[in-house]
């Protein structure tokens, strides 16, 4: 549906570096990167804003690279909805259909049904100075989807908003795509939005897209420590292989099992463990893990139904993990910092990714 | 806290006092039997009328030419755009009389724009067309910055979205860009309407006749006195406040709306 080939962007100091991206008829797709790596400059190249130095832009099967953005049938939606101010909720949404001059009776009944399947209906006489961050976002988004897209573009939609809207919002885009199945390629910052809306996944630093795939597949193998980073694994252990173990500031990691190998020349390696990877309190001498050993709690807090922990190693190195509340009342012994307890990585969930 | 704003007020009302007290002694030292003896003066009346028209004149002309070029020194950055920016500054800067002889010397008949202009009928010496010219030439700065910032302020991604809707650059600009700035853009066309008004120095040495307002107040002052040119110059005043009260009430109006 949506496909971009080889793509470069330079934007005053700032390169996009050849992006290749596909976007399939009806999928999610959620672009996740920090703040400043280029996630709204490729935005607005989807969007005909930006002309790319190099590369393609295909959108339906057509080569759309030259195409303005008016020609392009994609919505937007900005982080701050960018309603148009002097109009007003109503003017809004029949700003596109107006265009296009769909007849004054039928751009009435198009906003009408618009407004009727997200819930606005009563916010149509409004300016959008007078509207919630969710309201404007549904109106950003019926202004959008009422001209029929192609694909539905929306950068950061759920980050100016609190965090209870942000979760309803969450659920009502994911309504959106199920009943009109619009293809959406979404940008986002944000771990949990990422992965709650994800069904396919792209990872972006530094102007470059790093590894893309079903979001489980990303989480289970990284193709590097950045992308392992940027998906939430929260421990990256360095070491040196030897025969069947690496040599961590941990002591020796029984490496056997985890797959795929690393290369036999390799100097210097990663095992990404992800928190819920380590294990409290193991049972037993032997079991499924690379690791035992002693750990100092080193910082806790609660978050949620979650107590975050941090365990440090007498060398300096951290693992951190979670545990929900009823966990942590049942272990034997009372958590607190300072308090050394016994600690495990199970081989489960761990892999390799390069140093 | 107090003894802030106080200080602040007092600061700020020593300057309101220093343009206030000249302009209300000049009116309340008018006798309104000589006020209303030269209203009914047609030499006077056509004057000021003139000087409304010209100045009307200039920001229109100005309008149309300085509001694209307002939207690209916003938009578009393009190498040189801090010389353009200093070329649209330069007349504030530069006495007005220098202007006046400077625009003489390219529109009056010795130099070809001015030789063509002339051959098309256009003529800017001695003529209101002169007068509009150099009241255009002094006051463009104010309308051409206020448009400017009333297109920085405008966020340039609704731009982009009504592209994404459908809307061609045009539509873009007239549909979402031109009216969000509308409010900064009538300012700055208030303003140099205002500065046009008021301009002497470079419209008297392009056009001494026909006579503006200005060029009449300073030739009954130099000719006859204090007491001659000061009714006329009460009478301009209050014209001018009564027309500038009028525009500024309209725009909040429809910065309400």
């Amino acid at each position: 549906m949506l496909r971009l080939h080889d793509i470069c962007v330079q934007l005053g100091r700032f390169r996009l570096k050849h992006i290749d991206l596909h976007v399939k008829q009806g999928a999610y797709l959620v672009l996740l990167g920090p703040t400043g790596t280029g996630k709204t400059v490729l935005f607005e190249t989807i969007a005909g804003v930006h002309r790319p130095l190099t590369g393609q832009t295909w959108i339906n099967g057509k080569n759309a690279t030259r195409w303005p953005p008016e020609k392009r049938r994609l919505g937007v939606v900005y982080q701050d909805y960018a309603l148009f101010p002097h109009l007003t909720v109503r003017e809004n949404i029949a700003f596109g259909l107006r265009l296009i001059k769909n007849g004054r009776k039928g751009i009435r009944q198009t906003v009408q049904e618009m407004a009727g399947f997200l819930e606005i209906g009563h916010l149509l006489q409004r300016h959008p100075t007078r509207l919630s961050g969710g309201e404007r976002q549904r109106v950003a988004l019926a202004r959008a989807l009422v001209m029929k897209p192609h694909a539905l573009l929306l950068d950061e939609p759920l980050s100016a908003l609190d965090r209870s809207t942000r979760d309803r919002l969450r659920g009502e885009l994911k309504r959106i795509h199920r009943e009109i199945g619009v293809t959406i390629l979404h940008i986002t910052h944000d771990l949990p939005e990422a992965f709650y809306l994800a069904d396919h996944l792209a990872v972006m630093k530094d102007g470059c897209i790093l590894q893309e795939g079903r979001p489980e597949a990303v989480l289970k193998q990284p193709e590097n420590r950045t992308v392992a980073e940027l998906v939430g694994i929260r421990n990256l252990i360095e070491g040196m292989p030897e025969a069947e173990k690496l040599m961590t500031s941990f002591g020796p990691v029984d490496i056997r099992g985890i797959l795929p190998h690393p290369p036999k020349d390799l100097q210097k390696a990663c095992l990404a463990v992800p928190g819920w990877s380590v294990a409290l309190f193991p049972e037993g001498e032997t079991g499924p893990y690379l690791w035992q050993g002693r750990l100092c709690i080193s910082e806790m807090y609660y978050m949620d139904g979650q107590v975050e922990l941090e365990l440090a190693h007498p060398a300096g190195e951290c693992l951190k993990t979670s545990l929900s509340r009823r966990e942590a009342a049942a272990v034997p012994v009372l958590l607190e910092p300072g308090k050394e307890i016994p600690a495990a990585i199970l081989r489960e969930g761990v892999c390799w990714v390069p140093a | 806290m107090k003894t802030f704003e106080a200080v602040m007020w007092c600061l700020g009302t020593i300057l309101i006092l220093m343009v206030l007290i000249p302009l209300l002694r000049m009116i309340l030292a008018a006798d309104p039997q000589i006020l209303q003896a030269t209203v009914s003066e047609p030499e006077v009346m056509h004057s000021i009328l003139l000087t409304l028209r010209s100045a009307l004149w200039a920001t229109l002309i100005c309008a149309f030419f300085g509001i694209p070029l307002a939207y690209i020194l916003a938009r578009r950055p393009f190498p040189g755009r801090s010389i353009v920016q200093g070329v649209i500054d330069l007349p504030v800067m530069i006495p007005h009389t220098a202007a006046g002889i400077a625009l003489l010397m390219v529109y009056g008949r010795r130099f070809f724009l001015g030789k063509a202009f002339a051959d098309l009928g256009l003529s800017f010496v001695g003529t209101e067309a002169g007068i509009s010219l150099a009241m255009a030439f002094v006051s463009l700065p104010f309308l051409v910055n206020a448009a400017r910032d009333g297109f920085l302020a405008t966020d340039p991604r609704l731009e982009r979205v009504a592209r994404t809707l459908g809307a061609s650059p045009w539509r873009a600009f007239f549909k979402v860009s031109l009216p969000l700035a509308r409010q900064s853009i009538l300012s700055g066309a208030i303003m140099m309407w205002a500065r046009g008004i008021s301009e002497f120095g470079a419209v008297i040495i392009l056009a001494y006749h026909p006579m503006t307002a200005p060029v009449l107040i300073w030739e009954r002052f130099t000719d006859y006195g204090l007491k001659y040119a000061r009714p006329v110059a009460v009478v301009l005043i209050l014209i001018c406040l009564l027309v500038f009260s009028v525009l500024r009430w309209l725009a909040a109006r429809h910065r309400e709306i």
